[in-house]
């Protein structure tokens, strides 16, 4: 089974773990960074380091542009996680590492995969996600794994 | 972090440093709808479940949740007015090549949700420190921490290991090593 999740999805519709399968694909969503979500990561993410935001700074660093934030970086995945796993689903373990940037004018995909499944107990069981975020210029950036705590149909 | 000039010796900032911790910090608000709102925003999120307080309310949670990689973020003061996070004190303090930084690898343990409304905390310790060579700096130094995050019912929330690098610019790498990198 592949679950599609439209870039506008409500999240409200419940994934039941009776129904995932191994490979199953998470379709996720797209961002386009431009200037206007570079502003926002700085709103969101409350993270204010300069080479995040201040390309002089960056450059002065070392790094080819300013790159977008952990704060946005773990919002974008997390999203990936929640709008699969619907209302009653739970991310119970993260992580995620910072590998590659994203940085200005990049066209970011955040997609995912089940990479397996467990019992938990009766009323619910653990789904393993490879989740990611990819750009068109570097391939996947930013590689990530969650546990999410899903319910059993009976 | 404190840059040094000074020759640096990691095993001495290993001893000195791994095992520090700060004390059981309060945030400085309890969680609160605004922050999770901007938080959606940057994403594009439109999920009910951290938005839309009848949603909430008719949920299995009965509030309002922020999305599970905010705990930490509502454990800390902010960035505005400026105060002295423990969390942050911790790491600026921790003697380095350079100042500037890179977060890497983040790890967290959601155990609860946190409700609009809860009052986080949090305690954080050094577990390591150590050198790698990056193409930035052939002897960047990196530092890990571990932040527990509990409720105002002394509930355990979210366990999260954080990896961050610290580099010295090129021109430092340069005067120091005496090769330029990159």
């Amino acid at each position: 089974m592949t679950t599609r999740t439209s870039p506008n999805s409500i999240a409200t519709d419940q994934t039941f773990w009776d129904d995932v399968r191994e490979g199953d694909l998470i379709e996720g969503y797209d961002l386009t960074l431009d200037w206007t979500k570079m502003v926002e990561q700085v709103s969101g993410s409350q993270d204010f380091y300069p080479v995040h935001h201040d390309p002089d700074f960056a450059a002065e660093a070392g790094h080819p542009a300013i790159f977008y934030n952990t704060g946005w970086t773990q919002a974008a995945l997390c999203r990936v996680v929640t709008d699969w796993a619907g209302p009653a689903g739970w991310m119970s373990r993260f992580r995620f590492e910072m590998r590659r940037m994203n940085i200005p004018d990049d066209e970011v995909h955040a997609r995912g995969k089940v990479l397996g499944k467990s019992d938990l107990d009766d009323a619910h069981g653990l789904v393993e996600l490879e989740v990611w975020l990819e750009n068109d210029r570097l391939g996947v950036t930013t590689p990530g794994w969650a546990t999410v705590r899903l319910p059993r149909r009976t | 972090m404190v840059r040094t000039t000074e020759p640096y010796d990691i095993e001495a900032v290993r001893r000195e440093w791994i095992g520090r911790q700060t004390d059981v910090v309060p945030g400085r608000y309890p969680v609160e709808y605004d922050s999770i709102r901007r938080h959606c925003h940057m994403v594009e999120d439109t999920n009910p479940l951290f938005l839309d307080p009848e949603y909430g309310r008719s949920s299995e949670h009965g509030a309002v949740i922020a999305p599970p990689v905010m705990t930490r973020y509502f454990a800390g003061a902010g960035v505005w007015p400026p105060s002295s996070d423990n969390q942050v004190s911790l790491l600026l303090s921790v003697p380095t090549r350079g100042e500037r930084n890179i977060n890497l690898n983040t790890e967290w343990e959601y155990l609860l949700p946190a409700k609009v409304g809860d009052h986080l905390a949090s305690q954080t310790e050094v577990t390591d420190i150590y050198e790698k060579s990056i193409k930035l700096d052939p002897r960047s130094v990196w530092i890990v921490t571990e932040t527990r995050i509990t409720n105002q019912d002394g509930e355990l929330v979210a366990v999260g290991t954080n990896t961050l690098c610290t580099h010295r610019t090129p021109e430092q790498v340069e005067a120091e090593e005496g090769e330029r990198p990159l």
